[in-house]
């Protein structure tokens, strides 16, 4: 299961993409399981003609954690999340079931999503 | 403090215009991000995990009242009401919008404040002494020569794409609190035996992938010649710096490939070519160190009645007296330690609240001066004893007055995987637990100088390898992983740590600290401070008991 995520160009909120727009929390993004493959590299094809508007979009892998959806990589938890040592600050400060299942997800992955960015810094 | 002129303040202001342009370009799509970035980080602006990032240029490490509260202003309005002091004594703000930056760069030019060179391959920020001005061991007063610097370099059109970042330390007491030999170049002010003023000139020291402690490339440099021969050293390094391979492009890998004793006969033949057409003139240093000229001190006895009843009545000053008050050169004055390491708080933050109460505090009490350490807290250089009580109730009000310094919880930490893209690990936390095992302050005296630096990759931002306990963090098949390094030192006796031993998981490395410090107590002889016992008794106890702990 994948997801498409970004951060948005005029203020580098991390979005994710939903059915053609982009979207602030990460339970309200569309995943795309293995037989939407294709569908998520066009959503991703679609994402880099968007320049004006968002900043890297990449694929992200998920993993199952409480029935729900999570981020694979540790890195991507927290951008869906928010920093660890403000609870209150970014997305995890409204909660709910998402959230939760994302602060709880174990087994992490190094993301490859941001290593374009990393080695271009 | 050194004041800008017209023409500097026209400069900010129009640079702030330029980039003001270069956003809106942006945002229209005139330019693509790849054209965008490098103007942005020039700006001091980066893209990080949740939102920009601007790390805002402290000179030095030098503030007054009016540029901390323009600070405090910007967390307010346009961050999430803090900023984060980091270990070269900028300031960070983490939750920036793009399109409010242009807006808060006006903000910081008109205090004088800007992001200029605080990222890209150019000379950056330097790193002088908080205690300038105010301890009675320097020999001169190191922000002349930071201030001078500080010009030389700003826009330098020959060293503006060097093969990668340089840093500098100015120091000029035997006592080093800027780690001046882990900096691309540590200047350490001497005085020859005919009163001639003059720099140790260390070249190559840093941290990063490839620690190294910087050698000493020529013992005594009369000081009316420092800038051509930073011409020549700078040059030499431009030459022949290695562009192919960041990681191989600081002037470390230079220095040690070559050997120090090659590069400095290659500095010295350039610095010939130079000649003195690169100096500045004696006026010029005259005119800059107008600029620090000592304020009016009052003439005091050496005790003060009203701070020793105030310790004698209250213990919990007599605590902060004991661990964050710091000898001054003036009878009667005293250096006040401001820690941002409170108990389980992210180190180096503080919040908007908190910098309006010390650049009240600042005014107040302290000659309007306020100083950042690279150790990530805040310095009031001129405190009367007689007002030290005064200051320190408002800190408590402020929860400011932690008495921590140089103790095991003053760890320095970078901000880690929480919010930058380079990281691998978190540091933050890392910080906070031990801070919150070690919160005993009693315990914490007993245990004594002990410092603790944490980095979340091997970048290095937060000193680890010069840590006396040094925490990296790595990925260890996605997990957390944090690897210890002993015996490190980023002060006149600098060293780079040792590694310990195979990296501890996450939920290991606070029982590690403490087994660290058990067997510190068991070992250690009189006065010996925790790096002094892992040098005479070498890491084999440590080893031990760390890793029998761990099975």
């Amino acid at each position: 299961m994948k997801a498409l995520t970004a951060n948005r160009l005029s203020d580098g909120e991390v979005v994710f993409w939903k059915a053609g727009q982009w979207v602030e929390r990460f339970a309200d993004a569309e995943l795309f399981d293995d037989a939407q493959a294709a569908a998520g590299e066009a959503a991703e094809g679609h994402a880099k003609s968007q320049p004006t508007v968002v900043v890297e979009p990449y694929l992200i892998d998920l993993i199952e954690s409480e029935g729900l959806w999570a981020p694979l990589s540790y890195r991507e938890r927290i951008r869906a999340l928010g920093p660890t040592n403000h609870p209150t600050h970014g997305k995890q400060a409204e909660g709910g079931a998402v959230i939760a299942a994302l602060q709880h997800a174990h087994g992490a992955a190094r993301s490859t999503g941001r290593v374009d960015l990393i080695k271009r810094k | 403090m050194y004041q800008y002129d017209t023409l500097d303040r026209e400069f900010l202001a129009d640079r702030a215009a330029e980039f003001r342009e270069q956003v809106d370009r942006r945002l229209k799509g005139e330019i693509t991000e790849d054209q965008f970035k490098p103007l942005r980080l020039m700006n001091g602006l980066y893209l990080q995990l949740h939102a920009y990032m601007l790390r805002v240029a402290i000179p030095y490490g030098s503030l007054n009242g009016v540029q901390l509260r323009k600070l405090a202003d910007i967390g307010r309005r346009y961050d999430k009401g803090y900023g984060h002091f980091t270990t070269r004594t900028n300031l960070q703000f983490h939750w920036i919008k793009l399109k409010d930056t242009p807006s808060i760069l006006d903000e910081l030019a008109s205090v004088d404040l800007h992001a200029i060179q605080t990222s890209g391959n150019c000379i950056r920020n330097v790193t002088s002494d908080p205690y300038a001005g105010a301890t009675a061991e320097e020999i001169d007063d190191p922000r002349v020569w930071s201030e001078a610097i500080r010009q030389w370099s700003m826009l330098h059109p020959e060293f503006s794409f060097l093969p990668r970042k340089f840093k500098f330390a100015v120091t000029a007491s035997p006592k080093d609190r800027t780690a001046a030999k882990v900096h691309d170049i540590g200047l350490v002010v001497r005085r020859a035996r005919d009163g001639t003023l003059g720099f140790e000139v260390i070249v190559g020291g840093g941290m990063g992938r490839t620690p190294h402690v910087g050698p000493t490339i020529r013992e005594f440099l009369p000081a009316n010649r420092l800038f051509s021969y930073l011409d020549a050293i700078l040059r030499v390094y431009n030459r022949h710096g290695r562009r192919d391979n960041k990681y191989k492009a600081r002037i470390k890998i230079l220095v040690s490939s070559l050997g120090a004793e090659e590069f400095g006969r290659q500095v010295e033949a350039e610095w010939e070519k130079v000649g003195v057409d690169g100096d500045l003139p004696d006026t010029e240093i005259a005119r800059i160190r107008g600029a620090f000229a000592p304020k009016a001190f009052d003439t005091l006895v050496n005790r003060s009645e009203a701070f020793e009843q105030a310790k004698a009545a209250d213990p919990a000053f007599a605590r902060f007296a004991r661990n964050n008050l710091k000898p001054h050169k003036r009878a009667g004055y005293s250096i006040v330690e401001i820690s941002l390491k409170g108990i389980g708080d992210t180190p180096g933050d503080a919040t908007s609240d908190q910098m309006d109460v010390i650049a009240e505090l600042g005014e107040l009490y302290g000659q309007d001066d306020i100083r950042v350490t690279h150790e990530q807290n805040l310095v009031l250089p001129h405190v009367k004893l007689d007002d030290a009580p005064k200051v320190f109730a408002a800190l408590q009000a402020a929860g400011l007055a932690t008495p921590n310094i140089n103790l095991i919880s003053d760890i320095i930490a970078c901000p880690g995987l929480d919010y930058c893209a380079l990281a691998n690990a978190r540091a933050i936390n890392v910080a906070q637990d031990i801070a919150t095992r070690f919160a005993d302050q009693d315990r914490a005296e007993l245990i004594g100088e002990l410092k603790i630096k944490i980095s979340g990759c091997i970048n290095a931002c937060g000193h680890h390898h010069v840590g006396h306990v040094g925490i990296l963090g790595v990925d260890k098949k996605g997990e957390e992983f944090y690897q210890l390094t002993l015996g490190g030192s980023g002060a006149e006796d600098a060293a780079v740590g040792k590694i310990l031993g195979p990296a501890l998981p996450a939920n290991k490395v606070t029982d590690a600290i403490d087994t660290l410090v058990d067997v510190y107590l068991r070992e250690r002889q009189d006065g010996e401070r925790f790096l002094d016992t892992y040098r005479r008794t070498g890491d084999a106890p440590f080893k031990e008991a760390v890793y029998a702990d761990a099975r």
